[in-house]
Formats: C-alpha cells, sequence, structure tokens
C-alpha cells in the first residue's frame, strides 16, 4: 500500500515492530511488523479491540512507550517529513511532541496535573514551543480555551481540573494539543470515558478543529459506529497486526476481511433485531454468517408481574462540619412494573442514578423511601433474615468481570458458595453436578470448576458470574452494564447467552446499560433516567420511533451513526475524501 | 479560614481526652500507688506522703482523675519527684538545646533525602538506583546506636574533630561546636529510610496519566520532574516531615543522651529511671498537643499545595 | 495453596495467585537468598531456645576480653591480662576507678548506664538484685576456680571471658523471639481492627478512629518508654506486650484502607447478594485479598521491633538483666571499644545487620511477588 503521491503523505509507518517484556524469560510481541500511511490534512481511524496494539502503535509514533520494558523493532521505520522518528535523538523529538505532532487521551481527568491550574497546563506548552511567555501566553491560553469552546474561558483560565466537568477537561486537552499548530493530532479514544451526548461534542469538536487547521488526526477507537462518523481512512488491527486498511468507504460498503465483516455485524443494530447476534467465528469459519430471523420485543399488555418499584428514593449524605450532613438525591420517585419473562431497559448517562436503582432492588443499598412488592410482599420493609429467602431470586450481574469474582475462590467454589449458603442441592455431589451443568449452559467446560478467575478472559469471567446468578434460579436478573467492559466481539456473545438463558429459564431482566443500541436490541420496554428521575418509559421499538420527552430525544440524537447514507453524499460532494490513497 | 481552625480545634477535644485518660489509666491504674513504686527511690516518708496528698491517691478515681484534668488545665503538673525542679520550667529549659539539634537535622535530612530520591527515581531501574537503593537497605538494617557510637569513638574520641559530648551556653556556640556530629549522626541515620521512601512517592507519580501528558506536551524531563512530578509527590512527603515534627520535641533522645545535650528527650530518659512520673506525664500531654497542632498546619499546607482540599 | 480439594473426580490442579506469587519470588535471586537467610535465623533461634546450641553462653571460657582467634592472644605486657574480675557492682567501680586515668568518657560512660546515684533527690540506691549478684559471684568464682581459660575465643570474649560468639546467638534468639511475636501481635490487632473499622465504617470507624488518633498523638518512643516506666519491671514478655500493644497502628490504618476499598468491590457485593454474612464476606471473601498486605507489614514490623527491643534493652528497661540481647550487648560493647576491644559490638552490629538486611530484601521480594496486577 505505497501512496502513489508522496507529498500527500505526512506519517509513513513502515514495518513497525514493538514487544514488551514479561519477566525475565517472556516478551511478548504487541504489534508486528505493521505498515500504514497517514496522509496530510486527513482523518485515519486506527481501529481495534483491546489488545489489538493499536494504542502501542501510538505511542511508538510519539516516542512515549516506556523505556524500561518495551523494545521497537530496529528494521522498522515511522517516516515524518522523510525524517525516521525512531531514529532521531531525545532533543529533536522532544521539540516534536507537542510541536508538529500532539497527543490526547481517554482518560481526561488523569491526564491533567490534577494540581496545576488548566491555563498554566496551557500556557506551557506555548511557552515551551512557541516561545510565548506572561501576559502573552495567557491571551493565546484564552484564546485557546475559547476556539475549543470553553465558556467563560477567561475565568476558566484559572480553574483547576477538578473543577471542569469530563467534557470540558477533554476541551482543554484539546486545546493544549492544537496549541502549537500541530501537523498531525493522535487522538487516543478520546471520547470512550465521556457519556454519549458529550462524546458527540467532542467528536464534532475534533473534526472542526482538523478541517480549520488542515491537520491530520490519528483517531484510536474500538467503535466502528464513531469511525463511520469520522475517519477518511480505516486501519482495522487484531492481535498486533493490520487486518484491513482502505478508505472509509471501501471499509464499510464493501470490506473484504472476514474480521472487519464481523466487527461491523457483532454490534447491535439500531434499525435491526436479529434472533440471535453474530459472532467473530462465524465469519472465520465460513465466509459467509447464517442468515437469522428478526426477533419481536415489547409488550403486549397482560402479562403477569413479577416485580413493582412504588416511589423508590434513594438520598446519599455526606458530613459536614461536625453535626452537618449535606443530602443528595440520586433516586428520586421511582415506580415501574417488571413483566415475567420480559427486559427493562435503564438508560442513562452517569450520575443520572441508574446504577443505585438496580442496587437498591437488591437491598445492596438500602432505600430512603418506597416500596418493591416482590412476590405479593414489600421486599424493603422486611427484616434481613425474611429477605433471605427472596433475596435470592432476585439476582445481579456487575460490570467489571474483572473485579466481580473474588480472585482467591476457584470457580468451582465460586459457584457452590451461593447453595450452601441457601441450603440448596440436598448434598455435595448434587450441588456439584448442578454446578457442572451450568458451566456446560454458559458455554463453559467442566475443568473450568477448579480454576481461578485469573486463568479467564473477560467474556469468560462474566459467563461464571452469570453462572453464579443462575444457581440460586433467580426470577428477576439485574444486568448492571453488564456488557459495558467487554469487547464488541465478546459483548455479543454474552448478548446471546443472556437471551437463551431467558429463552429457556423465563426470567425477567433489569438491563442497566449507557449504551442505548444494546438496551434497544435487549429490551422490551425502555426507561430513560436524568438526574435521579424516570423521563420516559415505553416500549423500545416506540421509544426509538417517536421519542416524547426532550432528554430522550437529546440522547438518541447523540448516538453515532456510523457509516450512513448522509455522511456517503457528504463525502462524495464535499471531495475531502482523498482518492490519492488506493 | 479562622472559622475552620476554631471547628478543627473543636474537633481535637475528644482526641485530647482520650490522650488524658490513656495517660491517667496508664499512670494511675497500671503504675498503682507512688509510694509503693518510690520506696527505696525516695526515703523520705514525709515527702512520699506529700506525693500521694497531691495525687489523691486515697480519693474516688474520678477526683484523682479531676486533679490531672486541672494540672493539665493550668499547665501546672506539680515538681519533680526525683529533683523537686518545677515541671513546667523543665520543659521550658530543656526545649532549646533539643530544637538546636533536631530543627536543623531535620531540614538537612529532607533536603538531601528529596534531592537523592528524585536523583535515583530519575534513574530508576539503572545500576546507580540499585547500588543506592542496597546501601540504604544496609545502611537502614544497622541500628542507631552501633552509629552513634562508632562515630563518637572514631571522629570525637580518635580523631578529634568534634568535642565528644557536651554542651555549652551561647547559642552559636552549641550550634557550630557541640550539635554538629549530633546532627551529622542523625541525618546519616535517618537519610537511609527517608531515601528509600521518597523514592516510591516519586516513583508512584512517575506512572501517573498526567506526566505521559507532560512528556506528550514536549516538556523537558528536568522540567516534568522538577514541575510536574514534585508538586504531587511533595503531599506525602509533606505529611511524612510532618508526622516528625512532633518527635522534634522529645528529640531523639539517644543522641541527647550519647553527646550530652541537656534536651527533653534526656530529661525522659532520666524520668523514666527515676519514674519521675509527673515529667513524663508532662511531656506527654505537651507532645499530644503538639501532635494535634501539627496535624492541622499540615492540613493547611496541604491547602497551600493542593487545590482539591477544601477547608471545610 | 490447595484449596480445591472437594469432591473426589480427577482434577488438574490449577495455579491459586499464593502459588504464582510464589513463583514470582523464585524468580527473584536476591530475594531467595534473603530468605534463606531469615530462616537460618529462626532455625538459630530455635536451636538456640531448645537448648541445642550456646546454652552455656554465660560461662567463662576465656580470659577477659579474649580477642579474636585471627588476631592471636594479647601480648602478655598488656593490663588486660590480668585476671578476669567477678561480676559484681562493686568490682565494676573498681574498674573503673582504673579506666579513668585513660578514659574521658567515664562520666557519660557511667552516666548513660544510669549507674551514678541520681539528681539531687539523692538517696541511695538500694539495689534489689544484691542478693542474686552475690550468689551469681559465688558461684562463677567457684567455677572460675576450676578452669583454665583460653587466650582466644573464636569471635573473641567480653570482659568476663564469655564467648561473644554464643552470646550472639542468645542474642538472636532474645531480639527475633522479640520482634516476630511482638509483630504477630501487633498484626493481629491491627489487621482486627482495622477490618472492624474498614468494613462497618461510620461509628465504628469513628470509634477506631478515635483510638487510633490518640496512639498516633503521642511518638511512638515516648509511648513505649512511658509504659515502661510504669510498668517497671523488665523481661521478654513484657517488651513484646509493649512493643505489641502500642505498635498496632501503622497496620490497622492500612488495613482499614485496604477494606474500605474492597467493601466496594463488586465481588464483595456479589457476595452480599447471594446472602454471604458480614462475618464471611470479611474473612473469608475480603481477608485473603487483603492478606498480602499484612504480611508484608509484618515483616516490616518485625524489623521495627527488633530495632526497638535493641534500644529498649540498651537503655536498661527491655529484656531482663540474665538475658543477652543484641541492645544489652551493644551495651556492653559501648566500654569495651574504647579500651580497643572491638569485637563485642562488631558481633553484635553483624548478627544484627544480616537478619534487618535479609529481612528487609525478603520483603521488597515479596512486595514484588504479591503485588496482585494480575486481577
Amino acid at each position: 500500500m505505497i501512496p502513489a503521491n508522496k507529498s500527500d503523505t505526512l506519517v509513513s509507518v513502515r514495518d513497525l515492530g514493538v514487544s514488551f517484556r514479561i519477566d525475565r524469560t517472556n516478551r511478548i510481541e504487541a504489534v508486528k511488523r505493521i505498515s500504514f500511511d497517514i496522509p496530510a490534512n486527513s482523518t485515519v481511524a486506527l481501529v481495534g479491540e483491546s489488545g489489538s496494539g493499536k494504542s502501542v502503535t501510538a505511542l511508538a509514533i510519539l516516542g512515549l512507550l516506556p523505556k524500561e520494558n518495551s523494545t521497537i523493532d530496529p528494521d522498522g521505520k515511522i517516516l515524518y517529513r522523510e525524517r525516521n522518528l525512531l531514529e532521531l535523538t531525545q532533543a529533536e523529538m522532544r521539540r516534536l511532541r507537542g510541536g508538529d505532532i500532539s497527543m490526547i487521551f481517554q482518560e481526561p481527568m488523569s491526564s491533567l496535573n490534577p494540581l496545576f491550574a488548566v491555563g498554566f497546563q496551557l500556557a506551557e506548552v506555548l511557552t515551551e514551543h512557541v516561545g510565548l511567555r506572561g501576559r502573552q501566553a495567557r491571551k493565546r491560553a484564552v484564546e485557546l480555551l475559547q476556539e475549543v469552546g470553553i465558556p467563560d474561558p477567561e475565568a476558566k483560565y484559572d480553574a483547576y481540573p477538578f473543577q471542569l466537568s469530563g467534557g470540558q477537561q477533554q476541551r482543554v486537552m484539546i486545546a493544549m494539543a492544537i496549541a502549537c499548530e500541530p501537523k498531525l493530532l493522535i487522538a487516543d479514544e478520546p471520547t470512550t470515558a465521556l457519556d454519549v451526548t458529550i462524546q458527540k461534542q467532542i467528536l464534532e469538536l475534533i473534526a472542526n478543529v482538523q478541517k480549520r487547521r488542515r491537520m491530520s488526526v490519528l483517531f484510536i477507537t474500538h467503535d466502528l459506529a464513531v469511525v463511520g462518523e469520522i475517519a477518511d481512512h480505516v486501519v482495522v488491527m487484531r492481535d498486533g497486526m493490520i487486518r484491513e486498511q482502505g478508505p472509509v468507504k471501501q471499509i464499510f460498503e464493501a470490506p473484504r476481511d472476514s474480521y472487519t465483516q464481523a466487527l461491523m455485524l457483532c454490534r447491535p443494530q439500531l434499525g435491526r433485531r436479529p434472533k440471535r447476534l453474530p459472532v467473530i467465528d462465524d465469519f472465520l469459519d465460513s465466509s459467509h454468517p447464517p442468515a437469522v430471523a428478526d426477533r419481536s420485543r415489547g409488550l403486549r399488555g397482560g402479562e403477569p408481574i413479577v416485580l413493582e418499584a412504588r416511589h423508590l428514593g434513594k438520598s446519599f449524605y455526606s458530613r459536614r462540619g461536625l453535626f452537618g450532613q449535606q443530602e443528595f438525591k440520586a433516586v428520586k420517585d421511582v415506580s415501574f412494573k417488571l413483566a415475567k419473562g420480559k427486559t427493562l431497559g435503564l438508560v442513562g448517562e452517569s450520575g443520572s442514578g441508574k446504577t443505585t436503582v438496580g442496587l437498591t432492588l437488591v437491598r445492596l443499598h438500602e432505600a430512603s423511601s418506597g416500596q418493591v412488592i416482590f412476590g405479593g410482599k414489600d421486599l424493603l420493609a422486611m427484616p434481613a433474615h425474611e429477605a433471605m429467602q427472596y433475596k435470592r431470586r432476585i439476582q445481579i450481574v456487575f460490570q467489571n468481570p474483572y473485579s466481580s469474582l473474588n480472585p482467591r475462590f476457584t470457580v468451582g467454589e465460586i459457584l457452590m458458595e451461593p447453595m450452601t449458603i441457601h441450603k440448596l442441592g440436598s448434598e455435595r455431589q448434587d450441588r456439584r453436578d448442578m454446578v457442572h451443568a451450568l458451566l456446560e449452559k454458559v458455554g463453559l467446560s467442566e475443568s473450568a470448576f477448579f480454576k481461578y478467575p485469573h486463568e479467564f478472559s473477560g467474556g469468560q469471567r462474566q459467563r461464571i458470574a452469570i453462572a453464579r446468578c443462575l444457581t440460586m434460579k433467580p426470577d428477576v436478573l439485574i444486568c448492571d452494564e453488564s456488557v459495558s467492559a467487554l469487547d464488541v466481539s465478546v459483548q455479543a456473545q454474552v448478548l446471546n447467552l443472556l437471551q437463551d438463558l431467558q429463552d429457556e429459564f423465563g426470567m425477567s431482566y433489569i438491563f442497566i446499560s449507557h449504551d442505548l443500541a444494546v438496551v434497544k436490541y435487549m429490551a422490551d420496554e425502555i426507561m430513560v433516567m436524568s438526574e435521579g428521575e424516570i423521563v420516559e418509559i415505553a416500549d423500545s421499538d416506540e421509544i426509538y420511533l417517536n421519542p416524547r420527552h426532550p432528554y430522550t430525544k437529546t440522547l438518541l440524537s447523540a448516538i453515532p451513526r456510523g457509516w450512513n447514507a448522509a455522511r456517503r453524499t457528504a463525502a462524495e460532494t464535499g471531495g475531502e475524501s482523498h482518492s490519492t490513497v488506493p | 479560614m479562622f472559622e475552620y481552625i476554631v471547628r478543627r480545634l473543636w474537633q481535637t477535644i475528644p482526641t485530647l481526652l482520650g490522650v488524658v485518660l490513656l495517660v491517667f489509666f496508664l499512670f494511675t491504674w497500671v503504675g498503682g500507688d507512688p509510694a509503693y513504686l518510690l520506696a527505696g527511690k525516695i526515703s523520705n516518708p514525709e515527702q512520699i506522703e506529700n506525693i500521694r496528698r497531691q495525687l489523691g491517691v486515697d480519693q474516688p478515681i474520678h477526683a484523682q482523675l479531676w486533679i490531672f484534668i486541672k494540672q493539665i488545665a493550668t499547665g501546672d503538673f506539680g515538681v519533680s519527684w526525683a529533683t523537686n525542679e518545677q515541671v513546667s520550667d523543665i520543659f521550658l529549659t530543656r526545649l532549646g538545646p533539643s530544637l538546636t539539634v533536631l530543627v536543623p537535622l531535620l531540614v538537612v535530612d529532607t533536603v538531601l533525602a528529596i534531592a537523592a530520591a528524585m536523583l535515583v527515581a530519575y534513574v530508576r531501574g539503572s545500576v546507580t538506583d540499585r547500588v543506592v537503593m542496597i546501601t540504604c537497605t544496609v545502611g537502614q538494617s544497622i541500628s542507631i546506636l552501633v552509629y552513634i557510637i562508632v562515630f563518637q569513638y572514631l571522629l570525637a574520641y580518635r580523631l578529634g574533630w568534634f568535642p565528644v559530648q557536651g554542651w555549652g551556653n551561647g547559642f552559636a556556640e552549641n550550634l557550630l561546636t557541640y550539635s554538629l556530629l549530633p546532627i551529622i549522626v542523625g541525618v546519616i541515620v535517618s537519610l537511609a529510610p527517608d531515601t528509600r521512601l521518597y523514592r516510591t512517592f516519586f516513583l508512584d507519580e512517575i506512572n501517573q496519566d498526567y506526566v505521559r501528558t507532560a512528556r506528550a506536551k514536549g516538556l523537558s524531563e528536568t522540567r516534568v520532574i522538577w514541575v510536574h512530578v514534585m508538586r504531587n509527590a511533595s503531599i506525602p512527603i509533606i505529611t511524612n516531615v510532618m508526622i516528625q515534627l512532633p518527635g522534634l520535641l522529645v528529640g531523639a533522645f539517644l543522641i541527647e543522651r550519647f553527646f550530652s545535650i541537656p534536651g527533653i528527650g534526656r530529661e525522659v530518659l532520666l524520668a523514666v529511671e527515676r519514674s519521675d512520673f509527673p515529667v513524663i506525664k508532662a511531656v506527654t500531654i505537651y507532645v499530644a498537643i503538639a501532635t494535634m497542632i501539627t496535624n492541622l498546619l499540615a492540613d493547611l499546607l496541604y491547602k497551600a499545595v493542593d487545590p482539591r482540599v477544601q477547608l471545610k | 495453596m490447595k484449596r480445591a480439594a472437594i469432591g473426589t473426580s480427577i482434577h488438574i490442579e490449577s495455579p491459586g495467585l499464593w502459588t504464582l506469587a510464589w513463583k514470582r519470588f523464585r524468580q527473584d535471586r536476591v530475594g531467595l537468598v534473603s530468605l534463606n537467610i531469615v530462616a537460618f535465623f529462626v532455625i538459630l533461634m530455635a536451636a538456640s531456645w531448645t537448648g541445642l546450641i550456646a546454652s552455656d553462653w554465660s560461662k567463662e571460657v576465656g580470659v577477659s576480653n579474649a580477642p579474636p582467634t585471627l588476631l592471636g592472644p594479647r601480648v602478655a605486657s598488656t593490663s588486660a591480662e590480668r585476671a578476669p574480675p567477678a561480676r559484681s557492682r562493686a568490682s565494676r567501680i573498681d574498674d573503673r576507678s582504673e579506666e579513668r586515668v585513660v578514659d574521658p568518657l567515664a562520666d557519660i560512660l557511667a552516666d548513660i548506664r544510669g549507674e551514678r546515684p541520681t539528681g539531687s533527690g539523692g538517696t541511695p540506691i538500694v539495689d534489689p538484685l544484691a542478693d542474686v549478684l552475690a550468689e551469681i559471684r559465688a558461684e562463677s568464682e567457684r567455677a572460675s576456680a576450676a578452669e583454665t581459660r583460653v587466650s582466644t575465643l573464636i569471635f573473641g570474649g567480653d570482659k568476663w571471658g564469655r564467648d561473644v560468639l554464643a552470646k550472639a546467638i542468645k542474642g538472636t534468639e532474645t531480639s527475633l523471639f522479640v520482634g516476630l511475636s511482638a509483630a504477630a501481635l501487633a498484626a493481629l490487632l491491627g489487621t482486627l481492627f482495622g477490618a472492624l473499622a474498614g468494613y462497618f465504617g461510620r461509628w465504628i470507624d469513628d470509634f477506631f478512629n478515635w483510638f487510633y488518633s490518640v496512639f498516633t498523638s503521642i511518638p511512638y518512643l515516648l509511648l513505649i518508654l512511658s509504659i515502661a516506666a510504669v510498668l517497671n519491671q523488665k523481661g521478654t514478655i513484657t517488651v513484646v506486650l509493649i512493643l505489641g500493644l502500642t505498635g498496632w497502628t501503622g497496620i490497622f490504618r492500612l488495613v482499614r484502607a485496604e477494606y474500605m476499598k474492597h467493601r466496594v468491590r463488586e465481588y464483595v457485593q456479589a457476595a452480599d447478594a447471594i446472602g454471604a454474612s458480614h462475618l464471611r464476606r470479611m474473612f473469608v471473601h475480603i481477608f485473603p485479598n487483603v492478606s498480602h498486605v499484612v504480611l508484608v507489614q509484618l515483616s516490616l514490623h518485625v524489623v521495627l521491633f527488633i530495632k526497638s527491643e535493641v534500644v529498649l534493652s540498651f537503655l536498661g528497661f527491655g529484656v531482663g538483666v540474665d538475658t543477652v540481647s543484641w541492645g544489652s550487648m551493644l551495651n556492653e560493647a559501648q566500654t569495651e571499644l574504647i579500651l580497643g576491644y572491638w569485637w563485642q559490638l562488631a558481633a553484635a552490629t553483624t548478627a544484627m545487620a544480616l537478619l534487618v538486611t535479609a529481612f528487609g530484601l525478603s520483603t521488597d521480594a515479596f512486595r514484588d511477588a504479591l503485588d496482585p496486577k494480575l486481577k
């Protein structure tokens, strides 16, 4: 893939290989001799799941890999304007960093120094590369803050990172990155930690800045929908290798590589609801995935209700002074009904109180007010010992499969424990048989019984967590962001598993997520939360087609639409696509 | 700000009360009747009877506690059982020598430890780093007693570079003549653990995301370390230094004792040997109060360094 | 760690986190050597405790201040060739009057050893041990009369002609025993308090925090000295109690922080959701996950307490007069050094430095190996 016109190429990466030392004897190859180009004045998306080597590639370009344990293959080259970046001295590299090439990161909060005002951190770049000092630097910094859309930039100059919202922090990072007119901006998952509405703003900002400054952007992400919106060229990586690269139109309309095809289809789409999501193996094994029928979701009315929340409220108190307290209402007057065998989706942005609702239902948080009617009784009013038998029937699957399993327990111990506590199964052998059956049900082999959680991948761990809930034969399963931490390909497998289990056991789900596409796919009915309140409840198809509340509308319009008709026409007429690259 | 200080002082009352109870419990219940303790130390039965009356030994416990609290409130702990000196006088006259040695010691130690820690953190993983760390580990493993004995023997007794021990009258004389060797020994003893500790503080910060950002901005390594890392690492360093401050009042009593410095530490040792309870009680209470004040100072310092700290 | 021994079916044993940590530890050569040295000292302690070795440490086998074998016997003309003095207060004072001619430090030394009659409250000190000492003296005189003394000992001898090597071994027993048991006591208290405070929070946390701030308001050594002053009795067990009962605060703070961190972790919430009781969550679920912190702290505190014991014994507030510890050896060595007899100082210092360094290095290696990045 050598570009036809050399003057148009800003950076070319040739045979880049990076390996890391794990311990005295072992190394892993994180990036295996990859080559790609970043044309001038365009956006290149580097797409891949975790462990694909995409971030390592970015850090290698900037020379920021940790020196202690990383090695770059000496045969490789990173050419920037005819100079090999890998051969530059420390001082030369330093002049490039923040000047010609700059970078923004995933976590804006931790990426800014917490102890310095944002203006100071911004002016620092100007002093270092442009030589601006004092009042001049301040003036320029305020202009930059203005450019990236920080309200009241003059005052925010003296603000500290913790006083800004996540979106504003990322804007400051962008201001810092564009301060010295860079030729290349590397953005490493810049919106992953942000809410969907903020993500939309930041993506627009990056696109605007790219056009206005006529620079190139290397956009690193796992999210193909974002890629479809922002990129001109796409590079798909997996396991340190490039699977496919090309113009965005080609990648989206005629992907050649089976992995690329799989990535596009295994993420739930807003428009379609197949009975089962395709998974990576479907594509890697055969070139044509099986066609599946669609599933219909929604309430018909008249389904029996298993659980009902009435005027649920939850307040947190923080101490003020010696005796004072400050109340924070995380959940306000939330009421809903959960039908048997159905899924209730719960969406909202961070801080909306959706997780608190979930935890309150299983009494992991004590509710401040309201009732939860389950099995004809108020679950919240029961004394703890009486609640035990009901507690068993409502179970919860958490977000992070790496912290939700006790690392010192074997899988067998993890799965046997609930049965021992609730005296399920008559004797040990009986329980063991049940555990074996459950392991098979969630798609793990019997040998998992004696293994420890650290020996499993994230997706497998989430299966174990689901199996732990199933040991208690619950009526209601609460999935609190249960697939959010997983890669898209693994996410599809876990979603399929959850649907299969629902079909088989008739469990009701409360599916909590910030990801609207996933909730839309899984839920019969959707509840939208904002600032502790329910703003809208409706059938899932209905809510996507005809949102009534303004907040729901904002939320829906912020979802990245990916490669769609609108973008295609814009690309064709606007002529921003670079046909020089094959 | 003022309001905050008042409230903080108010909040220390339960702790102070706890310390008073602890000390009272120790010296009254565990310590037992002074008559029994002092038998053989003070032969004069009248004096012992006097002491018993002062403490209210024959009265009920709460009355004894009340006597103790009154002593603390008025700052009048009576007289030393051993020397008949006013306890408050002992404390005041011994404070000067202790501080003359310990303030320079703390300053020199902190400055050197920060510099050394920064250096080895900067070249982390190198041979220099490893050599310094192993030297520190070995240096730390030798008892402070050995350092004092050997240094006093070699530098003062054999080579005669410093006076073996003693204390003069003028501040300059004390600082420049008598305090030098004690300070050197003190610095050598505390440098090893502090360097190791501060190195971990720096290493914790060096791996943070904001350091990566600072590098991505093209800042020089010197600026990254001395501006960005230093400010963040200074928070735990302040904590560590402030923890050591109240200890200054008691002094490095071993050093004071070996070098015959008439400081509080030496006085405490003498008091412990002589079961001179009024002195020990007074010092314990004073130092506890000083600790609470330094804690408050530390919080005010954090506020100066860390904008996230809110004085509420 | 074999925790999966349930049931009867054949299974492949899987390495748990402890096994993996041990594997990593074994790759660390420095750590492994250090651990072996520590183990050697522990064996030494056990052997000395059961009386297998060094049980005859108090026997006066050599001439007074017998030099190490390597140096050869002292030339006859030196003053030290005189007969070993009997161990009594009277003869020590005699000794000093001889030394005073050459020794400008004598006054301080006397002061340091706390032997001079004290202060202006000056009443004659009645020595409660006078009888015991007299008995010992009589016995040792009988013994020394019957024996011929060697002129050199392998690591030298002390003033009474006792073997410094045997004393160092006996001192190891005392110091290591005090360090280990005081650290165990402190770790037990610190862990228990920290677990309760960190797990339950609210008023229980307030209470233990108050308790903690009371103890930390008084500098550690001052607190120890105050307690030593009121207890007014020496002995190994006393030292263990003093150090253990006052030394839990650091462990408490760390364990509390760990429990606060783990309490809100999802695996603990999951345990709550399946109905596990508080005790089960605290000790079956959380404790194994914070135990590495306790282990590292335990070994740091062993070192801290060994050092404190040495200082206490040196000052005479530590172990009893009939027990050797490195601290009491250093106390004797201090006088000897001025007279040029450096071997007791060297022996005590080397033994202590070797053990403490080995302990320190193996703690570092433990910490690296246990660092649960795996999760």
